[in-house]
């Protein structure tokens, strides 16, 4: 509405006025007025489109595309109640009628609104309360919460990499220093190119999932001649099943930050920004200390670590899109923009935030840098079995006694980490499947539970080995409606612009729902379900614009390839007596 | 200049720097079905209609956004292709609630209605939740109904990118999307210039032009005129939709030299004048209060003795000329030549310096 006199808001002009000249300020912008007002006020998001000389109906649409952004006040806040993967194999129709009446010390309205996976499945069911998270909510036990642990030191013996010394208060800049931390960043700004040559003997490749070889990357960038460059750690870890980021930001900070230093040294780049997703309030707490503990030592700023060389480090907080996850995304939500993947090519190594020459990596692909640099490469090549190089982190939960954060040699079987590092199922009852990449990367049945977690070999049988998320299910939990979960999820967080993807996964969620009523004495089913949904996993799997789509199928092919003989139970309106084995048909 | 080749369904073709696969195939006259491209906008890739399969590339690329590239080979409508368009119409179809298709609003074109029929299917499988994002705005020209929207954002980008009016926006995300002005207002409370673009690049009836609505189907045959918008000196090309020698509606000319398919409020709905009954015929002189018809000579004659009069008795400044905007320049011309050599005055404007 175009009024005659506008009235402005004197704190987001002082909120702008602090911010513009940061780094990527806008999404800081809007979560400044948001923390101050509770909500994003239309006078002050008019001004907020006037300083980015944003068109206001972009940046309303663009607010309108996050979770957590508010337009409208909210004094007190809703109970929000995780819905996805791990959490509904909980009662949580039960906590969300108990948590009500549980005095948790923060004031609620009452409604409870269940949200997408904040990544706490190690400590199901999480609540959120305004930006206070409760753990480990279950049924007739909501007030005994309990928060994450430690993980385990591994039952092995084998030698880790990035958990080498988390057990040792890493976390702090003292403990840190006293664990040999910031030692890297004087290679990287005095020979770079032995850093490459490290990285490239390392075999490290970025372990959000798409396993681009990290030291290619950096010597893409590093070639530019455009600038300036930016560093991107890309924490917005997002997806079911997926909590590897969280636990190393909140207990190895300073790794992941030296990890970003020294790719900045090597490309040329002096800023750094941290994406880090919102449902993680405390790491921005935690973060900003390591951030500034080191600003202070002299470890990031203008003279990264004596060496003459600037480079500090930003976080920017997203506002619930798992979408932001995928790279392109990620950079139009730091611009500003609609978070809409971009079309690739152009790759952010030539045309990242801004235009400009960006690498971006995961959490944990930087958090592997100091010990590569600081051993060799070779060492951490030969920790992978086999050909496989280096080690990762898995996250394991659902049916576990364990659940947790386990780093394992790349090649360990699958039924290793589950029973030897993660304990098992708690009462002993046989695993049918369990989820890959978090939920994205399918299934792995029981009969495939020795199968190597090295990416080619989850290829191999139909399903993605990813972000290295696994949910486990046991014997008695229905596999249709593990696949509905999964693919539940990704239609909630599809961005909505590419026509297979919004439309696909909303219709192969509501055919798996179709199913599961049908088996349950719902006579309503149509005519070649099996058909259509063959002819939606094609479209999604081949012409989908980003990996959110393109992924969606191996949820349901891994599903009829393990669990045939359940799927045509559905089909023909019975419920399975057999839950099934898991047993691969084909 | 040397001359890029690529190779488009086993002929080699040649292409221009800039061109993408899509724009040479067109060229060509191969059929490779579209919803989110218009030739006006940048391309967006977002229907995924226009796969096609790349000699080299793992999965069949949106040949709308993917460039042309020496020795590139490409096929275009393999049974697999042609195969997954099919099943994606379907699926377009199954977004929105109703009958067959997002049905045709005005003059009877929907290009969901074309590809539906082209690839022979109707709105029998897929089905489930619908859109049901209809929603009325109480505009004079653009008629708003999202239940047939199947969320190309062809109107978003055209009113951003060609009419740098930035008056709608995509919102929300994946099924809950929405196209909305900001703050989900009215059109006329919106930086909206009610140009009429996006009901000329909506595929489906989603959009249409409210004076139209249902002209489609009304009996008698349509008559289009090819002509120029009579508002100002632009010179936007037009069409002159008429049944029965009467005016129905107007709509913008693609490859109108001037506007290159662009018109304005005025060109686009304001032609109520052309059939209105309050419209002048012919010349009118106040006699005895009364306005009263007159013959062409009697005016002109009456006109220039009262310039002639008001002349001498008050001088030359008394005189004062505005040109109409609808004028061209010709006529603006010799109305100052008029106002300067005859009446003698400098006093000369033009309404469109309002």
């Amino acid at each position: 509405m175009k009024t005659g006199i506008e009235v402005k808001d004197p704190v987001t002009d002082g909120i702008l006025d602090r911010l513009m000249e940061q780094p990527a300020p806008f999404l800081e912008v809007l979560h400044a007025i948001q923390d101050h007002h509770g909500y994003l006020p239309e006078p002050a998001l008019r001004q907020v489109a006037e300083r980015f000389k944003i068109p206001i109906s972009d940046l309303y649409g663009t607010v309108t595309f996050y979770h957590y952004f508010q337009l409208e006040p909210k004094p007190i806040p809703d109970i929000r109640i995780c819905e996805n993967s791990a959490c509904c194999l909980h009662d949580l129709d039960a906590i969300s009628r108990e948590v009500v009446d549980v005095d948790l010390g923060v004031a609620h309205s009452g409604q409870v609104e269940k949200i997408s996976c904040p990544g706490r499945c190690d400590m199901p069911v999480p609540i959120l309360i305004g930006e206070k998270f409760f753990h480990g909510a279950r049924a007739g036990a909501v007030e005994n919460m309990t928060a994450a642990t430690m993980p385990l030191p591994p039952e092995t013996g084998l030698e880790e990499c990035l958990f080498r010394d988390i057990r040792d208060g890493i976390d702090t800049l003292a403990g840190a220093l006293s664990h040999g931390a910031w030692e890297s960043p004087k290679l990287a700004a005095s020979d770079p190119q032995e850093v490459l040559a490290q990285m490239n003997e390392s075999g490290l490749t970025g372990r959000g999932g798409a396993g681009f070889p990290t030291g290619v990357k950096w010597e893409a960038v590093r070639s530019e001649t455009r600038g300036p460059k930016y560093i991107i750690c890309n924490a917005d870890e997002s997806e079911v099943g997926c909590f590897k980021d969280r636990l190393l930001m909140a207990h190895s900070p300073h790794a992941m930050l030296e990890g970003m230093a020294c790719a900045g040294l090597v490309t040329g780049a002096k800023i750094g920004i941290v994406y880090l997703r919102w449902e993680y309030p405390e790491i921005l707490e935690s973060l900003q200390v390591a951030i500034d503990e080191a600003t202070q030592a002299g470890l990031l700023g203008d003279d990264v670590c004596g060496t003459g060389r600037p480079f500090r480090i930003v976080i920017r907080r997203g506002a619930g899109a798992y979408i932001c996850g995928e790279e392109t995304s990620l950079l139009n939500s730091l611009e500003g923009k609609h978070p809409f993947p971009r079309e690739k090519p152009p790759f952010p190594t030539t045309h990242g935030l801004f235009d400009l020459p960006t690498v971006v990596n995961n959490v944990e692909t930087f958090c592997a840098v100091p010990a590569i640099l600081e051993k060799g490469g070779a060492w951490f090549q030969a920790l992978g079995l086999g050909e496989n190089a280096g080690t990762r982190v898995f996250s394991v939960s659902g049916d576990i006694s364990h659940p947790g954060n386990y780093e394992v040699p790349v090649g360990t079987s699958l039924r290793e980490l589950l029973q030897t590092y993660a304990g098992g199922t708690p009462d002993g009852k046989a695993i049918q499947g369990v989820t890959m990449a978090g939920i994205s990367g399918g299934f792995v049945g029981a009969a495939d539970l020795d199968v190597a977690l090295d990416p080619g070999s989850l290829t191999e049988l139909g399903a993605m080995l990813g972000a290295g998320g696994i949910i486990v299910h046991d014997e008695t939990r229905c596999m249709i409606q593990a696949a509905r979960e999964s693919m539940h999820f990704l239609a909630q967080e599809s961005c909505g612009k590419c026509f297979p993807c919004r439309i696909g996964t909303v219709r192969v969620t509501e055919l798996l729902d179709e199913l599961i009523e049908h088996s349950a004495g719902n006579p309503v089913i149509r005519d070649n379900p099996l058909e259509e949904l063959a002819d939606l996993e094609e479209v999604l799997g081949e012409t989908s614009a980003c990996g959110l789509g393109l992924a969606a199928p191996f949820i349901t092919r891994t599903m009829k390839k393990y669990w045939p003989d359940v799927v045509q139970d559905y089909i023909d309106g019975q419920s399975a007596k057999n839950p099934g084995k898991g047993d691969s048909v084909e | 200049m040397s001359e890029s080749k690529m190779n488009l369904d086993g002929q080699d073709v040649t292409f221009q720097e800039g061109e993408t696969v899509l724009e040479v195939a067109r060229r060509l006259g191969t059929f490779v079905p579209t919803l989110c491209w218009d030739e006006r906008l940048e391309p967006f890739g977002s229907c995924r209609l226009c796969v096609v399969e790349v000699e080299g590339h793992r999965m069949p690329a949106s040949s709308c956004t993917l460039g042309a590239a020496e020795g590139m080979v490409v096929r275009t409508g393999s049974d697999k292709l042609r195969k997954m368009q099919s099943t994606l119409v379907e699926m377009v179809l199954s977004e929105n609630p109703g009958d067959e298709c997002p049905r045709c609003r005005d003059l009877g074109s929907c290009e969901v209605h074309d590809l539906a029929t082209e690839f022979k299917v109707g709105r029998n499988r897929f089905l489930g939740a619908t859109s049901n994002a209809s929603m009325d705005d109480s505009n004079p020209f653009l008629l708003r109904d999202y239940d047939r929207c199947i969320s190309c954002y062809r109107c978003v980008r055209i009113c951003d990118e060609v009419e740098a009016d930035h008056a709608i926006t995509m919102t929300g995300r994946g099924w809950n999307k929405g196209i909305a002005t900001a703050f989900d207002g009215l059109l006329m409370g919106s930086d909206c210039t009610l140009c009429g673009q996006c009901i000329y690049t909506c595929p489906t009836g989603a959009l249409a032009d409210k004076k139209m609505v249902n002209q489609g189907s009304v009996p008698g045959e349509i008559e289009v005129t090819r002509s120029v918008c009579p508002y100002c000196g632009t010179g936007c090309s037009i069409n002159l939709h008429s049944r029965d020698g009467k005016m129905i509606g107007v709509t913008p000319v693609l490859g109108g030299p001037v506007n290159a398919g662009a018109l304005c409020v005025k060109g686009q709905f304001g032609f109520d004048f052309v059939n209105s009954d309050d419209r002048l015929t012919r010349p009118l002189i106040r006699k005895q209060g009364k306005l009263t018809p007159v013959s062409w000579n009697e005016a002109l004659d009456y006109t220039a003795s009262r310039l002639k009069s008001i002349k001498a008795d008050h001088g030359p400044k008394a005189f004062y000329a505005i040109a109409s905007g609808r004028a061209p320049g010709e006529s603006a011309y010799m109305l100052q030549k008029f106002t300067r050599a005859v009446m003698n005055s400098n006093q000369i404007d033009n309404c469109s310096r309002g």
